[in-house]
């Protein structure tokens, strides 16, 4: 026996979906599904090329958002704090000050992370309700900061002529280029939150998920990985602000308003909360779904309305839910 | 003006020889000239936007109905930014890759506009915007826009201040959007030019719903008038307020639509100014190039849509009629060419005033063009 | 009761003293002194409302509390529910507490979270199974798809991965068939023989008092009586107890 007992055990854990071939193509499905979409964007370019890249930067933030709602079962309509935070730290430093692109994007996720302990720390305290509407302040005061604080990030004005994306003299600007950085972002970052999830930290994080006093009797420290769970779904979102601005090349505080909580909330429940593929799978839809509407002119929202509700009741677990439903199911 | 007329002369003979040629046209040079309109047909700047968009569709229109441009017809192409920047992209991208709109004639979103000028600029397409120009140089080069400087407004109300009034002390009472704070600092800066002094400043939120901290505050400090900047309700909650506060201060209020002035005068009565543009007071001017070019615009405006207003709908017009313009005397509807042409429009007749665009700048209406406006009656009077 | 699981009286295991608990400004539990010895298995009965979860969490430090608590002779802090827990103190919680969307296997490993070292993992994952043969052969299955049964299993095997030193129950018959219970209860007293000290929170009372040494009764928040379940000759004179 080479394999370790606890290997074993895990083997073993698995064995019943593992064994069958429909176990592998249904936890393939979500990711062959979004290799399409980004792969018909790249072959196509133009018009999908840039609702791809949205999407996946769409991506990268909703699976920070998934660490916090998804893996750690709490709420927060606060994310879109720290993207403005990464998103401006991004664009004053790189435009004002020149900075290059990573030295402004670590100050951004520096920065992102220095409030979320500041906030969070106090607040992650709160139960329930008052969490939800404490996060809630957190992002309508960064928005409003983002406006009124104009002498460094030109109000609603925006900062314009942010540059692009691009590492060591070699720079991303044509669709295929920044499609191509945008995927090895996404999927690093669907292997961080994997393997985060794996973690023991990432059991805490079930723990404290499912019950929050089962998890202290069992020893977690539930205040301490609620604020660690905090903290890395702020990096990633700090992270897709940067992404954003410099896809974009501008920023104004639009862009991080109640809208974007609204769609990434869509978004994490359409793909599947507490799943990896789901953020990836639920920004790709969410984004796509409503252009192939767009032909429905007056009648897009109506159309788009219809179908994400379609999708909430059929698949109520989100759409890599619906996948491994089918796999439990057909394989019992 | 002899250039106007050279132009709508020009426009006249190339619509009727485009018409009669039409039936010999291979068809691939009938395709139709087609304009992107990036709007925000929901969201913050829907009103304004509507009316825009549907003053480029009458423009269009009336051209198509003469034979459209250089035998093209007109097509629009409206998508709805949702008044977001990120969707602006979105729909600007997607006119240029799968609609290959020909140039831009988009709406008042400011940061919808600034968002995707860059790659519009890359296309090399123009835009004809109804909002403030972006802040890049790269991306002004390609656009243009039918607004006038931000000051005009302002420079109105503090001229009626000056000559019809004793008043010498005001305050100003803004909103946080960029082109209420362009006018902001601009009332700061010129009032003393004026005679005039700027004794408070105060903003608010486009939904507030009671502003009587800040016009207390301006009362306080000695002002005789409010300079109101800033777009929507808030006018007439500032009025219901000042009314509260039995004030004896006047309101002048900035650019808007006519509708919702009226409730407004009804509670503030004589104390209620307007900065009004030529076409909503139409039948109050005198005979003018302006009356007549606004007179064009009129009458398929009024016979589609009534007595809707017509401000934000004439800039259309004429973000559409300077378009053509520049296609007509480069005689292509190439992206740079239009680009160029635009640049060398001068003295050209809108309806909102005479527009003289050149290299260094792309902010046609050059000389004030408003007026100063006030309901008396249910009647739109001009006071100068 | 059989001389064989007589408790053995070396001093109490766990001691509490003057233990009281309150929600807010609501006093929940009044002072009481708790005793579990070595090997013991206590079982704390009483009405619905009684403070039977209470005491629990009052030891646990789940819930504001004031008196003293010791365990193995040293002072359990009041306040730190985690540092409580890694003493050994471990708490199968009212309503089982397991983690429906994981898998038996994480729900396991979640009670040996602490444990870094993998074969005394093993040794812990072998005892579980042992006892309950049945979370071996589910070990891919969500937990949340178990029979309520299947769930009070897993939610004491997970327990156990966390080797406790004593292992608290709260009412863990609750929603459950009769014969279920049994089967649970009786897998309380084979890990109970085995010397484990077992603290039992239970409505079924009749039950409870088949297997434990010693019986706390509550009522309203306040110690009624210390029961010896050997002088409980019938459920009548169980109904005094709990009506006196």
């Amino acid at each position: 026996m080479t394999s370790s007992p606890s290997t074993t055990l895990r083997e073993a854990a698995r064995a019943p979906a593992r064994g069958s071939l429909r176990g592998h193509a249904a936890r393939a499905a979500p990711w062959l599904i979004a290799a399409c979409v980004v792969g018909y964007a790249l072959v196509v370019g133009g018009y999908a090329a840039t609702v791809v890249a949205f999407a996946l930067i769409y991506a990268i933030f909703v699976s920070g958002l998934n660490i916090f709602m998804g893996l750690t079962a709490q709420v927060s309509f606060g994310q879109s704090a720290f993207a403005a935070i990464g998103g401006y730290a991004s664009a004053v430093l790189t435009t004002e000050y020149e900075w290059g692109l990573l030295p402004a994007m670590g100050a951004g996720l520096a920065g992102a992370l220095a409030f979320a302990f500041v906030v969070g720390y106090p607040t992650l305290r709160l139960k329930g309700h008052y969490l939800s509407m404490a996060t809630l302040a957190i992002g309508l005061i960064t928005y409003e900061i983002a406006v009124q604080w104009d002498s460094v990030t030109q109000g609603y004005l925006g900062i314009s002529g942010i540059p692009p994306l691009g590492i060591a003299g070699y720079e991303a600007t044509t669709d295929r280029q920044i499609l191509i950085v945008l995927s090895v972002c996404v999927i690093a970052t669907v292997l961080a939150v994997a393997r985060i999830r794996r973690s023991r930290v990432g059991r805490a994080f079930a723990g404290l998920a499912g019950s929050e006093e089962a998890a202290r009797a069992l020893g977690i420290n539930v205040a301490r990985y609620k604020l660690l769970s905090f903290l890395l779904s702020a990096g990633f979102g700090s992270l897709a602000g940067s992404l954003f601005v410099h896809v974009v090349g501008y920023v104004s505080p639009e862009v991080f308003s109640l809208h974007m909580i609204i769609l990434s909330f869509t978004m994490l429940y359409v793909g599947g909360i507490g799943t990896i593929a789901g953020p990836v799978v639920g920004a790709l839809v969410v984004s796509v779904l409503p252009e192939t509407f767009r032909a429905f002119r007056d009648y897009q929202d109506l159309a788009y309305g219809t179908a994400l509700i379609l999708l909430l009741i059929f698949a109520p677990r989100g759409l890599a839910g619906l996948f491994t439903a089918i796999e439990e199911k057909r394989s019992p | 003006m002899p250039m106007k007329q050279n132009i709508q002369r020009t426009i006249l003979a190339v619509a009727v020889t485009a018409a009669t040629l039409a039936g010999v046209q291979p068809a691939s040079s009938a395709e139709a000239l087609k304009i992107g309109i990036s709007a925000g047909l929901t969201g913050y700047a829907a009103t304004v936007d509507r009316a825009w968009r549907d003053g480029v569709q009458v423009a269009a229109d009336a051209l198509n109905a003469q034979g459209g441009v250089m035998g093209r017809k007109i097509e629009v192409v409206v998508e709805d930014n949702r008044s977001e920047p990120q969707e602006a992209v979105t729909v600007y991208r997607k006119m240029m890759s799968s609609d290959n709109v020909d140039v831009f004639i988009s709406g008042c979103v400011s940061a919808g506009n600034f968002a995707a000028a860059s790659m519009v600029a890359k296309a090399e397409k123009p835009m004809m915007l109804c909002s403030i120009l972006p802040q890049q140089a790269a991306q002004v080069k390609w656009a243009f826009t039918t607004l006038p400087p931000a000051g005009f407004e302002v420079e109105k109300r503090f001229e009626y201040l000056r000559d019809k009034t004793d008043i010498r002390k005001v305050g100003v009472l803004h909103d946080p959007t960029p082109y209420a704070l362009l006018q902001k600092t601009v009332a700061q800066d010129v009032a003393a030019k004026y005679g005039l002094q700027v004794v408070g400043v105060e903003s608010y939120k486009q939904d507030d719903a009671d502003l009587s901290v800040q016009i207390s505050k301006i009362q306080a400090a000695g002002a005789g008038a409010i300079i109101k900047i800033g777009l929507g309700g808030t006018t007439l909650t500032a009025a219901k307020n000042l009314k509260q506060l039995n004030s004896n201060m006047l309101m002048l209020t900035s650019l808007e639509d006519l509708a919702v002035f009226k409730p407004v005068a009804e509670v503030l009565g004589d104390k209620f100014f307007f900065v009004a543009s030529p076409s909503q007071v139409y039948d109050a001017l005198p005979d003018s190039a302006t009356k007549a070019e606004i007179g064009k615009f009129l009458g398929p405006w009024r016979a589609k849509y009534g007595d809707r207003d017509p401000n934000w709908a004439s800039r259309g017009w004429d973000g559409v009629m300077l378009t053509v313009a520049a296609i007509v005397n480069g005689k292509s509807a190439e992206g740079p060419a239009i680009r160029d042409n635009i640049e060398k429009i001068t003295g050209f007749q809108g309806t909102t005033g005479v527009y003289n665009f050149t290299a260094a700048n792309h902010q046609g209406i050059t000389q004030n063009p408003f007026v100063l406006a006030t309901i008396a009656g249910n009647q739109v009077k001009i006071v100068q | 009761m059989t001389a064989a699981n007589s408790p053995v009286l070396d001093g109490p295991v766990l001691e509490a003293r003057n233990l009281s608990a309150r929600y807010g400004q609501v006093q929940a539990l009044a002072p009481i002194d708790f005793q579990v010895g070595a090997g013991e298995l206590v079982a704390v009965l009483g009405p619905n409302g009684a403070g039977k979860s209470t005491l629990l969490r009052a030891i646990l430090g789940l819930v504001t509390n004031a008196g003293e608590v010791a365990f193995m002779g040293a002072a359990l802090p009041r306040r730190n529910p985690v540092a409580v827990a890694s003493r050994g103190v471990v708490l199968v919680p009212e309503g089982r507490g397991i983690f429906g969307p994981m898998t038996v296997m994480e729900n396991l490993e979640l009670g040996a979270y602490r444990l870094k070292d993998r074969h005394e993992r093993q040794r812990r994952f072998d005892r579980v199974f042992e006892l309950f043969p049945r979370l071996k052969e589910r070990l891919g299955q969500t937990a949340g798809s178990m029979s309520g049964g299947e769930q009070q299993m897993l939610a004491i095997g997970r327990a156990l991965m966390a080797d406790p030193k004593i292992l608290l129950l709260d009412e863990p018959s609750l929603g459950l068939a009769p014969r279920v219970t049994d089967e649970i209860l009786e897998t309380l007293g084979v890990l109970n023989r085995s010397g484990l000290p077992v603290v039992l929170v239970e409505q079924r009372a009749p039950q409870a008092l088949k297997l434990a040494h010693r019986a706390y009764l509550l009522s309203l928040g306040r110690l009624v009586a210390v029961i010896d379940p050997r002088e409980v000759q019938s459920h009548d004179q169980l109904a005094q107890y709990y009506f006196a």
